[in-house]
């Protein structure tokens, strides 16, 4: 029982992470019916970030509100130079620019910083464990499950209670008619690729944290499951990608504490296969968005 | 108030208007009839912003409105009500009317929603309940509201019965004359001539993209030979 | 010999035999003048050509963006270690094999054909599941998919060490075995072969008919392709051609490890395939010499023996790596179909001689009067659409000889019976009947191949094949399955709808006429029994809407088959139709000849929302 408890917690811990990444990917195909595969650059990004400024003698505390910022920027940026140019592409053409993006942000940090990770120091407190009731609760899950909620809470409050947020419901129903609203289509859709990159800079703080590396490919597994998780939950539907990077956590938590000794490294290829199966019965993803197609 | 001169849109290289003229003066109801596949809505569009013409101009006021974006064309007091309505039906109808004034500033804004709930009483209980969840005659009301927001002095209302029984069309209709009471400017596309030549001042005849006919409404109203242009014949164009 | 046979098997393997030799000379030359490394480089580039030429044949003529042919190459690599290393070398490195594979002796040769086998078995079973989870091109589902064999196969490698020798040591060829590559002469037969296979595959039946479901899924299906067949097919032949590329690469470098197979050799022979241009099995070669030429240009320039102090900054190692991404992205937006398109080195030889060919005469239908008259019945039909009845218990007749009309306000149900009829959507009640059977619950192909065959309201050509091409893929899909009925020959059709100049232009660059006008021929191609119209006057002027009733007479008196036509165009209704249904907020109003309908007042109530005339 208690080792239930902290496996749940521990899901609830990744799934947070998780969560905010496939809520930011969740917001961009929503604006603009592109998955965006160059979404873990962010991370890679603030990795490199986390490092230089522990080089120069930055502590976590102004590191973790700066990486969050250089992300939400590093989004904007990443839009303005490339996605910019295939608005309203077929949907090949876009998912070859994200990934095109993300093999060029990525070989341009082995070109410019490293192909080998640098280490940088991980905040010690965050591996103690809390003794509750007689059930050991690492402070690290705990902290991340309080800022996912946090931020979770703040984002939902933004797209709920401010013209921003509503603009961008109503751009990703329907982009012509905001546009009849006199909402501008170049703000929303700088504005969805802001939004997508803090909640990438957030999530990034914690997983930096807990990797404590910087190096190219930093941001391609997190990338993966993030993407994952936004598909299982329903490309397009908000709620669905917070519901799958739930989801996607908690199945690895337990695929790990479950799986044979001889196996556990297979867990990410388990988890992949099962998201796989899950595609070809239910292609649309858990969460079915309205969206129909006029003959 | 609004000169539409020899408008020319096209869909590749189809030409779905071609040499439109008309004329809105302030304070008229002007009806946009004919058959479907006409252009009606193609020329609503394109007055809105949403199209751009090949060749033609429009003109709003001494504003030559022919390139401007939606919402540029929004702020100088143009609004749309699209076919289909096209509410966003994921928000709530609050949602929606604030989303209608996003171009106001905060107070006006509220100021603007209490004004539009004022004149459709039967969306005042619905403000949190999801546009999707609206009846046809809600949502059409939602929809007019939601364009009233901006404070147009010209509403563009593009088949505002469709999909609508005939009873709550007649409650269409009558709002149609309410906001003429109310001195807002309307140019209303519509399916059902009669009932909308009944109520304008002016009305144009679409087909195939070009103006056929036009006049006073009674005029129009009087003709034998109106459905003749729906059938495809030839009329006069007086 | 018959010009259809010169078409589409002698000039390809003409261009494809071209291309080879140009290709290998170049190369050969290449080599001998220079050094050993530009001989490995020569000898990589061929066997990453046959890699990506079995990538084209799947991501070409679907269209269908699959992460995963690498995998396949990794379980064809792996097989093929396995069998070819010789059990000494096996008991070294893997002796606790399943299966007792550490026994297993094969030749090169023998490895390689069982290793591609196992990999198109596996490929098998993931073509069942793309096939259900409705793969089609841009479907991310499919891409996700294929991006999880990938993985999976690759975190299988890292971890089964029993048989893989795991991540970090992977297994390996002896030295000095003497299994070695000896000489080119394996890849040039390789390339050879996969080239000859890719460049019919576009040719065949079922390349075509998966290029037409990639170009529109909906209208393919409407003309009886089964898309999912098509695909199947490419993905078997695919997966075989990439693993022989696989072993190749394996056998030349000497040994195998999970990094071989991943995302970048994924990102590298994506990039090939791309920037060629991936609807061309050429394109798939320029391509393959275009990136190989500039990532030996990046990396010679990034490495220690270019000193350019100026450009220090951009020339270090990586540069490769941003070249390749760099292409990718460029390609994507400024030039999304590659250099070569789709086009192809015979194609240039095609349009030469068409000019001087002399055109026999086409075939023309068999005079039939003894065929009874069928009949298309639709009865009681109730569509529901949530809490929306669309349909209203409609009924309505056609016969095989009669055009038949259905017109309405905006709104009335039209598109969504003819929606119904084509199973695009699912009535709640009613029947549908053609003649004796019955055609409830089929899916929309089956429907076309009993010969119900429509057009669509938006314009459905498949844009990136010509005219010509456009008429013979429906002329395809349909044989065999006509039950009898005659198919007009392509060349009738194309003269019969005034097409003649304009048979090889894509259907992309019609105008809209001439756009409607190849629609039309392009349903008839496939004999249908009876032909649903979808406003086929739409955005047409009165004379253009004369014309058609003309074109669409003539092309059903040349199928011989009955017309239901969806319009606004009264006049054209009028014209054309012998009867007239009226719908009217699902429930169909009236019945009758045009010129009843026309004096129908409830009708002109519909239409107008009340009497209109001086006598009101």
């Amino acid at each position: 029982m208690t080792e239930l408890l902290q496996q749940v917690v521990d899901g609830f811990g990744r799934g947070g992470i998780y969560a905010l990444i496939a809520l930011g990917i969740a917001v961009i195909f929503g604006v603009m019916h592109l998955v965006n595969f160059a979404h873990g650059e962010l991370i890679t990004v603030s990795a490199y970030a986390a490092y230089g400024l522990f080089a120069a003698g930055w502590d976590w505390w102004l590191i973790a509100p700066a990486i969050v910022l250089i992300a939400g920027l590093t989004s904007v940026a990443i839009e303005f130079v490339a996605f910019r140019w295939v608005r309203g592409a077929p949907d090949f053409t876009m998912l070859m620019t994200s990934f095109g993006v993300h093999f060029l942000v990525q070989a341009a940090f082995v070109m410019y910083v490293s192909a080998n990770f640098r280490q940088f120091p991980r905040p010690g407190w965050i591996f103690q464990t809390w003794r509750v009731g007689g059930v050991s609760l690492e402070v690290f899950d705990l902290l991340v499950i309080l800022f996912t909620l946090l931020t979770l809470a703040a984002t939902y409050w933004v797209l709920q209670r401010t013209m921003f947020g509503m603009s961008l419901r109503a751009a990703a129903e329907d982009f012509d008619a905001a546009r009849l609203m006199g909402i501008r289509s170049d703000r929303i859709i700088r504005g969805a690729f802001a939004l997508s990159g803090l909640l990438a800079g957030v999530a990034a703080v914690f997983w930096l944290m807990r990797s404590g590396q910087a190096g190219p490919s930093a941001g391609l597994s997190p990338m993966l499951k993030g993407v994952l998780a936004a598909l299982i939950g329903g490309l397009g539907s908000l709620t669905g990608a917070v519901m799958g990077g739930v989801i996607l956590g908690m199945a690895e938590v337990l695929l790990i504490s479950r799986l044979p000794e001889g196996l556990v490294g297979l867990t990410d290829g388990i988890v992949f296969l099962l998201i796989a199966l899950l595609f070809v019965f239910r292609p649309q993803g858990l969460v079915t968005v309205r969206r129909a197609e006029r003959v | 108030m609004l000169e539409v001169e020899s408008l020319t849109t096209r869909y590749g290289a189809i030409a779905a208007i071609r040499e439109v003229g008309l004329t809105v003066r302030a304070g008229e109801v002007v009806c946009l009839i004919g058959p479907n596949g006409a252009g009606k809505t193609t020329l609503l569009a394109t007055v809105a912003g949403l199209l751009k013409p090949s060749s033609g101009k429009i003109s709003l006021g001494d504003d030559d409105i022919t390139d401007w974006a939606p919402d540029r064309i929004l702020r100088s007091g143009l609004a749309l009500v699209p076919e289909h309505r096209r509410i966003f039906a994921d928000l709530t109808v609050n949602e929606n009317l604030l989303v209608g004034g996003v171009t106001k500033t905060t107070a006006r804004r509220i100021e603007l929603r209490n004004e539009v709930v004022d004149l459709f009483p039967a969306l005042s209980s619905k403000m949190d309940t999801s546009a999707g969840y609206l009846s046809g005659g809600e949502a059409q009301q939602l929809a007019i509201g939601r364009a009233m927001m901006a404070e147009p002095q010209l509403l563009l209302l593009d088949e505002p019965t469709l999909g609508l029984s005939p009873k709550l069309a007649d409650v269409v209709f009558d709002l149609i004359e309410t906001l003429r009471n109310a001195r807002l400017t309307l140019l209303v596309v519509e399916q059902s001539a009669q009932r909308i030549l009944e109520v304008a001042d002016r009305g144009y005849v679409l087909r195939s993209g070009e103006v056929v006919a036009s006049g006073p409404a009674r005029d129009l109203l009087a003709r034998q030979d109106l459905f003749d242009t729906y059938l495809g014949r030839n009329v006069d164009p007086v | 010999m018959p010009r259809r046979v010169v078409d589409r098997l002698v000039l390809p393997l003409a261009g494809s035999l071209t291309t080879y030799l140009v290709l290998v000379g170049g190369g050969t030359v290449y080599a001998a003048i220079g050094n050993s490394a530009s001989d490995g480089l020569v000898t990589q580039m061929l066997i990453n050509a046959v890699v990506v030429l079995g990538m084209q044949i799947y991501i070409g003529n679907t269209g269908v963006l699959s992460f995963g042919h690498i995998g396949f190459g990794a379980i064809a690599g792996y097989a093929f270690a396995i069998c070819a290393i010789s059990p000494e070398r096996k008991a070294a490195q893997i002796p606790n094999a399943p299966f007792g594979l550490a026994e297993v002796d094969l030749t090169p040769l023998q490895s390689s054909l069982v290793a591609a086998l196992i990999a198109v078995v596996v490929a098998f079973v993931i073509g069942l599941g793309l096939a259900r989870s409705g793969a089609r091109s841009g479907a991310v589902a499919a891409t996700v998919i294929t991006l999880a064999l990938l993985f999976v196969v690759h975190e299988v490698a890292r971890n089964w060490i029993d048989l893989t020798r795991g991540g970090k040591a992977g297994l390996s060829f002896s030295p000095l075995s003497g299994v070695t590559l000896q000489g080119r002469g394996w890849i040039y037969l390789a390339l050879l072969l996969a080239l000859v296979a890719a460049r019919l595959f576009k040719e065949t039946r079922y390349g075509r008919l998966a290029q037409a479901a990639r170009e529109d899924d909906l209208a393919a299906r409407s003309m009886g392709v089964h898309p999912a067949l098509q695909q199947m097919i490419a993905l078997l032949l695919s997966v075989f051609v990439v693993s022989i590329g696989a072993t190749l690469r394996v056998f030349e470098l000497g040994s195998i490890n999970p990094r071989l197979f991943f995302f970048k050799y994924t990102l590298l022979t994506l990039t090939m395939l791309i920037v060629g241009g991936r609807n061309s099995v050429v394109g798939a070669l320029v391509g393959v010499v275009i990136i190989t030429t500039g990532s030996e240009l990046t990396r010679y320039l990034a490495g220690p023996s270019v000193d350019l102090p100026l450009l220090g900054w951009v020339l270090r190692s990586g540069l490769t790596d941003v070249f390749l991404g760099a292409s990718m992205l460029g390609f994507m937006i400024f030039r999304p179909n590659g250099v070569l398109g789709d086009w192809e080195p015979d194609h240039w030889i095609a349009r030469r001689s068409d000019r001087k060919s002399t055109e026999k005469q086409p075939e023309l239908p068999p005079v039939d009067d003894s065929r009874p008259d069928g009949f298309l019945r639709v009865t009681d039909v109730v569509v529901d659409f949530g809490g929306f009845r669309a349909l209203d218990g409609v009924s309505l007749t056609a016969s095989s000889n009669e055009v038949v009309g259905l017109i309405g306000p905006n709104g009335a149900g039209k598109t969504t019976l003819l929606n119904t009829i084509t199973s695009l959507v699912t009535p709640s009640a009613g029947s549908i009947r053609l003649d004796q059977d019955v055609l409830d619950g089929l899916p929309s192909h089956l429907i076309a191949r009993a010969g119900i065959v429509r057009t669509f309201q938006n314009l459905r050509l498949f844009p990136a094949l010509s005219v010509q091409e456009n008429i013979e893929v429906a002329r395809l899909a349909a044989a065999g399955h006509t039950g009898g009925r005659w198919q007009p020959d392509v060349e009738l059709l194309v003269r019969a709808s005034g097409l003649t100049e304009l048979r090889h232009r894509r259907a992309s660059e019609l105008d809209y006429g001439n756009a409607r006008r190849l629609e039309l021929a392009r349903a008839a191609a496939a004999a249908p029994r009876y032909l649903l119209l979808d406003e086929p006057t739409s955005g047409m002027g009165d004379l253009e809407s004369e014309q058609m009733i003309h074109r669409i007479r003539e092309v059903a008196g040349l199928v011989q088959a009955g017309v239901v036509v969806v319009d606004h165009d009264l006049n054209f209704i009028t014209g054309i139709c012998d009867r007239v249904y009226v719908l009217d907020q699902g429930k169909v109003i009236a019945v009758g000849t045009p010129d009843e309908i026309s004096q129908d007042l409830v009708v002109q109530a519909a239409y107008l929302g009340g009497p209109i005339g001086p006598s009101r």
